[in-house]
């Protein structure tokens, strides 16, 4: 789903957005591997947040900790994760305590941890991708 | 001559792809980033830069909350995703959004609009003791002495006098280098008062015949120093 549609030799994970990759960084690979080394670097610290403003029951926090990765997640073209955590901070806006959230918030961190595993794996594969390019 | 600006910015690969872009564009220098406004405010009072990339939502203080403290005003352009800060953005003047992730090619545009020559030219006059402005279709002139303040309204200004209101198309920003500095004063981002028209100041606010103006706190210590205190 959503490869580039101009030829690459670099394939995405079905569940990254290629062609949305591909309008924010053209073909540079190396970039795109800086883009997802730097977000997995980042990842725990942010997820640790979230964790922690749930289990203190700020919903403040805790919009405002998915408020932070949305983006991210729209950096390495998770793009459907990226309009979940969306989704999530609009829940928020409507919840007066965590307890409200919980459903979403579960799924929300399904996604999440998915996520990262989808961006280490990516990564993996751009790092050697990049240093030996066909 | 290059743009100099700051990111602020707490999400590292937002930042490094915007300087990335300030880079590519050949026409923006980054001369710092910061991940907060505490850190941010800091380096921007002690260096004048002509552009802020700025997040809202960060760890502490909001982007906002940074352009209430700062000196001056740089052109901002914010880094952020959501239609609800527009009122405010209206208020703050920025020049544009930039919704993260953003192309290259949306970038670039933004760099149009800061580059843009500047339409705000509605001031026909520096003399000493008037001003003309554009008002309802024709040039109008408001002497000194008549204008007791001048308040931003976004993109516009409104010139108040004893009986009237003037609204024309200009920024504080652009009036504050303009008008007889010898008169007028910066008391806030928002006002230009005319400072022969003070009533009385208490606390953070003065008072030109009725009108409660708020000072800033990066105004204030000018303003108490044009005081005839005795």
């Amino acid at each position: 789903m959503n490869q580039p549609t101009l030829p690459k030799h670099f394939i995405f994970n079905e569940k990254i957005n290629g062609d949305y990759l591909f309008s924010l960084y053209a073909d540079d690979y190396p970039y795109i591997e800086e883009v997802f080394s730097v977000t997995l670097q980042h990842f725990d610290q942010d997820i640790a947040f979230i964790e922690a403003a749930y289990a203190s029951g700020s919903v403040a926090d805790l919009k405002k900790g998915v408020h932070k990765v949305k983006p991210a997640f729209g950096f390495v073209g998770l793009t459907d994760i990226q309009q979940q955590c969306g989704d999530f901070e609009d829940a928020c806006l409507q919840a007066s305590e965590t307890e409200e959230l919980k459903s979403g918030y579960k799924n929300l961190m399904a996604s999440l941890e998915e996520g990262k595993m989808i961006i280490a794996a990516e990564f993996r594969k751009l790092k050697d991708f990049n240093s030996n390019p066909v | 001559m290059n743009l100099k600006c700051v990111i602020v910015e707490d999400l590292q690969v937002a930042a490094d792809y915007l300087a990335k872009c300030c880079e590519k564009s050949g026409q923006i220098d980054v001369e710092a980033h910061f991940p907060n406004v505490q850190e941010a405010l800091v380096y921007l009072n002690q260096h004048s830069v002509d552009l802020l990339f700025l997040d809202v939502e960060m760890p502490g203080a909001t982007g906002f909350e940074l352009l209430d403290q700062l000196a001056y005003f740089p052109k901002v352009v914010l880094t952020t995703s959501k239609s609800e800060y527009a009122y405010d953005a209206f208020e703050y003047n920025v020049t544009d959004f930039l919704k993260k992730p953003f192309t290259y090619q949306r970038f670039l545009e933004s760099l149009q609009k800061l580059t843009a020559p500047s339409t705000e030219n509605n001031i026909s006059s520096t003399a000493t003791d008037h001003i003309f402005i554009k008002s309802d279709g024709k040039l109008v002139r408001l002497n000194n002495d008549d204008i007791l303040y001048i308040e931003s309204m976004g993109d516009y200004v409104k010139f108040v006098t004893g009986d009237k209101k003037y609204v024309t198309h200009n920024t504080i920003k652009n009036l504050e280098e303009k008008v007889n500095k010898s008169c007028f004063i910066k008391v806030h981002r928002s006002y230009i008062i005319n400072f022969t028209k003070i009533d009385d100041i208490r606390e953070n606010d003065l008072f030109i015949k009725g009108n409660e103006i708020p000072i800033s706190k990066a105004h204030r210590s000018e303003v108490m120093k044009r005081l005839n205190i005795i």
